[in-house]
């Protein structure tokens, strides 16, 4: 474990956090709210994520990149979140395959206000099961396919038909304005 | 820009507004140290509640002159230090934040539920069986010892009809906690078999 303190009194673990924290600030950020509705369980679980991240750098060997590192640790707390999340065992998440459009007053109408295109991209994400759920929001982040498998531990070969199914999904769901089946 | 296509949505998620929330590293410190006792306390609250039914029960032992009623006091005694015991084995199986790092989102979710399952199917093996032989003998030898008393045989049907009562509200009790635990666990199960099934494909 690193804890070595150079002479400005910081460690190893601590110059980690910084660069890690300020790299991936607004990202980490991104990925509460696509795990909680809540704002201030979203603020809560977001220090959580902080802590983890902190807490872990101490063991960082570099064994991966610092970026995987970090949305390694950001999505297991956030998936420990969902399971004890007592909302999480009385709703049903489903796959991507199952996912229903948001039912909104909005809907059959265009979405150009990227405000009510955000909140139901928020919605659908949150309809979504752990696993899909992880791979949609990296997706989201611009990160790609090899990326997400290592960060996700599921083969790229998968995650890239994963996000072909999401891109369908998203391009179906928002082009047609939730006007799936129709 | 287009809102609708992927691409586009891509752009609304990273183009959201965000609130940095900043965290300090004064901050963070504190809160760990914040947790620390918060498990600290926990452990201690549950250790302080074993010490009190060890002591209680031991004073039975020492109080209560039938032979029956002392051997279902060292029952439950050593039932609530297998209690203990299990309880200290389980704490020491926190997560750790090192381990979320090491592991895959599948293989880290994978454990967290099959942890949660274990403990399900365990609740009823480590946390309430532990405890009904001792209680069992400890009611008995009661019950055999109240009607050795000279009041008793005018009470004797009550007696053991109350006792009886007793003893079935609590099975079903037991069992019930149990079947409903099953119950949970099973579903978890389903989610692991189904992440196993995706880890197959990978």
């Amino acid at each position: 474990m690193e804890t070595e303190s150079n002479p400005a009194g910081t460690s190893r673990q601590d110059e980690l956090y910084e660069e890690a924290a300020s790299a991936f600030g607004p990202p980490l950020e991104r990925l509460a709210r696509g795990y909680e509705a809540d704002p201030t369980r979203r603020r809560d679980l977001l220090q959580e994520v902080h802590l983890a991240l902190w807490q872990s750098l101490a063991s960082f060997d570099g064994r991966c990149s610092l970026r995987t590192w970090v949305y390694r640790v950001a999505h297991n707390v956030a998936t420990s979140h969902m399971i004890r999340d007592r909302r999480f065992n009385a709703r049903t998440l489903v796959g991507l395959d199952e996912v229903d459009p948001p039912s909104t007053e909005q809907d059959g109408e265009r979405l150009v206000d990227q405000h009510l295109a955000l909140e139901k991209l928020v919605r659908l994400i949150h309809q979504l099961a752990p696993v899909d759920r992880q791979v949609i929001l990296s997706y989201l982040e611009g990160l790609d396919a090899v990326s997400i498998a290592e960060i996700t531990g599921i083969s790229p070969g998968n995650v890239a038909t994963k996000i072909h199914r999401i891109k369908n999904v998203l391009a179906r769901r928002f082009h047609d304005g939730g006007r799936h089946g129709q | 820009m287009d809102n609708e296509s992927p691409n586009g949505l891509a752009s609304v998620w990273k183009e959201q507004p965000v609130q940095r929330a900043e965290v300090s590293l004064d901050q963070l410190r504190l809160r760990s140290r914040k947790l620390d006792r918060r498990v600290w306390w926990r452990n201690l609250r549950e250790y302080a509640a074993s010490v009190a039914v060890i002591g209680t029960f031991g004073y039975y032992i020492w109080r209560f002159p039938a032979p029956m009623v002392r051997l279902g006091c060292a029952l439950v005694v050593a039932g609530v230090l297998f209690m203990v015991h299990s309880l200290h084995t389980r704490g020491a199986a926190r997560t750790v934040p090192t381990e979320m790092a090491f592991r895959s989102c599948l293989e880290f979710h994978r454990e967290q539920l099959e942890r949660q399952r274990d403990l399900l199917r365990g609740v009823w093996r480590w946390y309430l069986l532990p405890l009904v032989p001792g209680m069992a003998v400890f009611l008995f030898g009661l019950l055999l010892w109240t009607l050795e008393q000279p009041h008793a045989p005018a009470h004797t049907r009550a007696i053991v009809i109350t006792f009886f009562l007793t003893a079935v509200a609590c099975g079903l009790v037991f069992v019930g906690i149990g079947k409903l635990n099953q119950w949970a666990a099973r579903k978890l199960q389903r989610e692991i078999d189904a992440l196993d099934a995706l880890g197959r494909e990978s």
